[in-house]
């Protein structure tokens, strides 16, 4: 009977359907869904590194000499957030690993589950959490202005927006199915998405149909600006420097940079147009309160990154409305006014909300790590 | 001496080595673009394009700065990225010729794409290739 368990176990495993869900980058430009394989062998190393941990096993196939196998998985921050640690598995351990190939027919596979083959137990249970919500809704916190916060209480505990409604721009009120990348599960939906220019929809669908694996985020590490930097897997910091009337924004993901909002009633006159310190990566913004809303205006953006999982393209026309409404202590809500002449028809909105992680640091993940 | 210039230069270039073209997310034209209209005999067959996109129209000079030939009635077809644009220049005894040139986009998914096809004017033609830097 027990050696039956891992038969069962790695049924089990092929039974579960899982597409992956986080990562530094789309997965499926890499793997393919549809070859999906089962491997049994036994670890070689378990290379604990961004932005990817690696798992290396041999396996063998009847006689032949045992084959390397590269078994990816999602980042340390992931993994260790999930229960994982580095000791998790251990070279000579005998894993059977269930998962989807690479396109390129190379012996590597992105893991859906791995099992232990001698006891039938799942190592790895990867299962990102939105906090959950308090029972009743914590006021918002407010400066002695009653001015409200957007980040943490001094001398509270520390925290960091994360887990976004949504991870890719949508035009509000537009029902399009894609997953946390982007990725549209049809690309007949493309239109629907935003009002694109022909030449800005044909670089979005050809950017879809490539799987997104041209995203200059990861493969030139370059910069989360606008609506992107709300839409990552880690997060981010709002620091208020009220002394220095302006607002940074740290960014947990991608090169882990910041952008500046300012709030000392500057205008935009020459600044817009490029300079040493404006590398228009996150444009120059300016900022003022409506009632509870903080609504940035932010111009002058330069062409060279994505500003949207999934591949929206933007010009330097490019200007952004965005409107950052603490509903209650647990939850920002974001709305993003878009006009780019450039790309769009017409101005376009879409809406998200973030929640408050509380009594964490943000996670720091580094772009600069990336590897495909 | 003289003839250690050459090695020198060449060393230079092989120590710069390549340099990549600046990102471009947005419009496919926009840049700077580095080409050949081949057999060209009007003007140098090595040219240099600055292109924009306004929202609107793409416009553009071919040799800033030397030529200054300014495009006109350019296009772009994003059903299978085709270029078209003409331009009015002067032969180098003064004579007005029309250029046109059509290609295709090349690896639209990175930054030093390319447009291929074929230019042609008045009295001569050629295959066409611009580089964007």
């Amino acid at each position: 009977m027990r050696s039956a368990v891992p038969l069962v176990a790695a049924l089990v495993g092929l039974l579960l359907t899982a597409i992956p869900v986080k990562a530094h980058h789309e997965i499926l430009a890499k793997f393919d869904d549809n070859k999906r394989v089962m491997l049994s062998g036994v670890v070689t190393l378990v290379d604990w590194r961004n932005p990817h941990v690696h798992v290396f096993m041999n396996v063998r196939e009847g006689n032949s000499q045992a084959a390397n196998w590269a078994i990816e998985l999602e980042s340390p921050i992931d993994l260790q957030q999930s229960g994982w640690t580095r000791e998790s598995l251990q070279p000579g351990d005998p894993i059977t690993v269930q998962g989807i190939a690479a396109r390129d027919g190379s012996r590597q596979l992105w893991r859906n589950s791995i099992v232990l083959t001698a006891t039938g137990r799942q190592v790895l249970t990867f299962s990102p959490k939105t906090p959950a919500m308090p029972l009743s809704a914590r006021p918002v916190p407010r400066w002695p202005d009653r001015q409200p916060r957007l980040g943490s209480l001094p001398g509270g505990t520390e925290g960091y927006w994360a887990f976004p409604t949504a991870t890719a721009l949508v035009e509000n009120g537009v029902n399009v199915a894609m997953d946390v990348y982007g990725l549209l599960r049809n690309v007949s939906d493309a239109a629907k998405v935003a009002p694109l220019q022909p030449w800005a929809l044909a670089l979005y669908v050809e950017r879809q149909r490539r799987l997104l694996r041209d995203d200059p985020m990861f493969l030139n590490c370059k910069p989360p600006g606008g609506p992107r930097q709300f839409q990552l897997p880690y997060g981010v910091q709002f620091v208020e420097d009220r002394d220095r009337q302006r607002v940074f924004v740290l960014i947990g993901s991608g090169n882990n940079n910041f952008r500046i909002i300012y709030t000392d009633g500057r205008g935009h006159v020459g600044q817009i147009g490029g300079d040493d310190d404006n590398p228009l990566y996150y444009g120059r913004s300016v900022a003022k309160w409506e009632g509870d809303t903080f609504v940035a205006d932010t111009r002058g953006f330069n062409e060279d990154f994505w500003f949207t999982n999934g591949g929206l393209p933007h010009t330097e026309q490019l200007r952004l409305i965005e409107r950052f409404t603490r509903t209650d202590f647990d939850t920002l809500k974001y709305e993003v006014t878009i006009e780019d002449a450039g790309a769009y028809t017409r101005p376009w909105s879409s809406t998200a909300t973030l929640r408050w992680v509380a009594g964490e640091e943000m996670p720091r993940h580094l772009c600069q790590d990336n590897r495909p | 001496m003289r003839s250690l210039i050459p090695v020198l230069v060449l060393s230079l270039w092989c120590l710069a080595g390549p340099s990549p073209a600046a990102a471009q997310e947005g419009h496919p034209l926009k840049g700077s673009w580095l080409g050949t209209w081949a057999g060209n005999t009007s003007h140098d067959p090595d040219i240099v394009l600055v292109l924009n996109w306004d929202g609107k129209a793409i416009t553009g000079t071919i040799n800033p700065g030397t030529d200054n030939i300014a495009i006109k009635n350019a296009t772009l077809n994003p059903d299978g990225w085709v270029v078209h644009f003409e331009a009015d220049a002067k032969d180098k005894s003064g004579r007005a010729l029309t250029y046109t040139v059509d290609g295709k986009i090349e690896n639209l998914h990175i930054p030093n794409r390319s447009v291929t096809g074929t230019w042609k004017n008045q009295r001569e033609s050629g295959v066409f290739r611009m580089t964007r830097q």
